[in-house]
């Protein structure tokens, strides 16, 4: 076994430390490096590294987001702190994380703190799931698509349970919306991505890059795009599909009662959710971590190119979502059930249906073949 | 049958260009933007410096000189300290009172030299002291940076504003539209006493004390203690600033026209 995957990394790092530490320790050498103990060690370093990861990359996003939006609006965004603002998000971070977490008097305490929790706990979660290059954690769920679609609908779930313990009028109309929002939007994103399905064959997430290796699916299954976006901007509750935190209307929706750390936490569960349903729309739509056959050798084969193209992919994808962001305003609540039932559900069945003619018919001008089936 | 309110009701657009068209508006914002925003700098880049000079030329149509502002622009005031002849009359037009009259060094020690004293933390920049100023030594300047951590250091004395005077910036010697005091100093002769303390105060040394004859007294009647001089004034020196006024113990001088 060559493929270098982050897992087999992991446990060389929790192997090496073991053996350090039972090389200081000789009469504990044997119960450190025990099978069971490195395994153990080396879930908790992927675990570390994940989350290592998820958070540079959700900060730097916020960076990306606040700069793309600034030259949107002819204006520069963060740019004092480190080079162009790039640790300013670390010093906003580091200002909440040393403020006072207030409890409102009359909330419920169990609910107040566990929903942020559960929230953000619940986003990390995902990107254990995510493959970010061909050796992430390839092979490991059949399923993943399915898994991680099921993990990002758990959100709604926690925002309601702190919006409900917060006691907050403003708190509760927001959990409702974002409750409300969730019926009209899952339906038409889950519709695309079993058009994504029926093309690839499969709900593995690698598999599904690798039946994109002739052509990118945005092409043929674009009214699947379309409607996977729409679904996500709904999913992410950004603009402008942010009615639970619609700030004009309610205080600051269903975070108003949240300050300093608690807040923090579900402004990176925000980001992180971003992240993810950027990464889902590179890897159900974008090729993930491929490139086409055409661009040159030298700049698919470098070391890290896989993750290299992946990330650029995301956050281009995600520079989208600014877009529109800074383009559209928000919709009311009716309009927005509205386009969820009325409009993107009937094209995501007409993109469920493009897909199982694309797999009836195999071949596709200008696109060409799908790789199963057209050898 | 169309009703009032339909009649109103624009013709419905294609949907889709709801969401066109403002994301063809950001895009092109974007790409003009990309490079170089709007946003001047502003502890790194100034309005005034030469690069932006197309800019605010065209959107303000005035004169603008390289690397300063408006000629016009009321900043940090100028004080020349040897032409100040400390009457006192930027004090008195000053509305928000924040200007104090301080002693400063180089008077004569019965009679010490007050110049005025500055408090930005009040100033509106209104420029009237510098109106009223007879001399024309307080005016205004260009200056507009005066951020400070302490609050103390908003207020300029004197010498301060003198630095200020020989720190070279362009001046706005202000004459705003107000009338000048074509009115004189006159005097109610059977209250004065004689005292000299309008004399002695006033800035320009318009005011001469000449001597009266002292009257002969009527049997029964008797003299006021006073001394027998009484103040003349110069209207063409004088400069109107009212320091004898509000100095006279007897309140015999007021504001008169001279027949």
């Amino acid at each position: 076994m060559s493929t270098v995957t982050l897992y087999s990394v992991s446990y060389d790092i929790a192997s090496l430390i073991l053996h350090i530490l039972g090389f200081i320790i000789p009469p504990a050498n044997a119960a450190l490096t025990n099978g069971n103990v490195v395994t153990g060690l080396a879930v908790l370093v992927f675990g570390v590294i994940l989350l290592a990861a998820s958070m540079l990359n959700t900060i730097l996003l916020i960076w990306w987001e606040r700069k793309l939006l600034g030259r949107i609006m002819d204006r520069r965004g963060a740019m004092h702190v480190g080079y162009a603002g790039l640790l300013q998000n670390f010093a906003d971070g580091f200002k909440l994380f040393r403020k006072t977490t207030v409890q409102p008097r009359e909330a419920d305490a169990l609910g107040f703190f566990s929903g942020p929790t559960a929230y953000l706990v619940t986003s990390f979660l995902l990107f254990g799931i995510l493959p970010i290059s061909s050796g992430w954690n390839s092979g490991i769920l059949p399923l993943s698509l399915l898994l991680a679609l099921a993990i990002f609908s758990f959100a709604p779930l926690f925002i309601f349970v702190s919006a409900w313990s917060s006691n907050n009028k403003y708190s509760l109309m927001g959990g409702m919306r974002s409750a409300a929002q969730m019926i009209a939007y899952e339906v038409p994103l889950l519709l695309a991505v079993v058009a994504v399905v029926i093309v690839a064959g499969s709900f593995d997430l690698t598999t599904i890059v690798y039946e994109q290796q002739n052509y990118w699916f945005w092409g043929p299954l674009f009214v699947a795009l379309i409607v996977f976006v729409a679904g996500m901007l709904a999913e992410m509750e950004r603009i402008p599909f942010d009615l639970p935190e619609a700030e004009a209307e309610l205080v600051e929706g269903w975070n108003t009662e949240y300050g300093g750390m608690l807040f923090a936490f579900f402004m990176l569960a925000d980001y992180l959710r971003a992240l993810v349903g950027s990464i889902l729309v590179v890897l159900l739509f974008l090729g993930g971590w491929t490139m086409p056959s055409w661009v040159p050798g030298a700049l698919t084969t470098f070391p890290l190119a896989g993750i290299f193209w992946f990330m650029a992919k995301t956050y281009i994808v995600f520079g989208v979502f600014v877009w529109v962001r800074a383009s559209l305003p928000r919709v009311r609540t009716d309009q927005l059930l509205r386009v969820g039932w009325n409009r993107l559900l009937p094209l995501s069945l007409l993109a469920v249906f493009l897909a199982a003619t694309l797999v009836t018919v195999k071949c596709v001008w200008p696109f060409g073949c799908l790789p199963s089936m057209g050898t | 049958m169309a009703t009032p309110d339909s009649a109103e009701e624009k013709p419905r657009e294609n949907p889709v260009l709801w969401v066109a068209r403002p994301m063809a508006t950001a895009a092109r914002q974007f790409a003009k933007s990309l490079f170089r925003p709007s946003t001047i700098i502003y502890p790194y880049e100034r309005l005034e410096d030469p690069k932006f000079r197309d800019r605010v030329e065209v959107a303000s149509g005035k004169p603008f000189g390289v690397g300063r502002v408006w000629d016009n622009y009321r900043g940090v005031h100028s004080l020349n300290i040897a032409t100040c002849i400390s009457c006192n009359l930027c004090a008195f037009s000053c509305p928000d009172i924040c200007i104090d009259m301080v002693t400063v060094a180089g008077g004569d020690p019965k009679h010490p030299k007050k110049c005025p004293q500055i408090d930005y933390g009040k100033c509106s920049y209104c420029g009237f002291c510098s109106d009223a100023c007879p001399e024309g030594c307080l005016t205004m300047t260009t200056r507009y940076e005066l951020s400070t951590p302490k609050r103390s250091e908003m207020i300029y004395s004197p010498e301060k504003l003198n630095a200020v005077f020989h720190s070279k910036l362009p001046m706005n010697p202000i004459r705003l539209a107000r009338p000048d005091n074509e009115d004189s100093i006159l005097l109610d002769p059977p209250l004065c006493i004689g005292c000299n303390a309008c004399a002695r105060d006033c800035p320009t040394g318009c005011i001469t004390m000449l001597d009266i004859p002292k009257p002969e007294a009527k049997p029964g009647e008797k003299l006021p203690r006073r001394i027998w001089k009484e103040p003349v004034v110069n209207d063409s020196d004088c400069v109107r600033c009212g320091t004898c006024i509000s100095v006279c113990p007897k309140e015999c001088l007021f504001w008169g026209t001279r027949k």
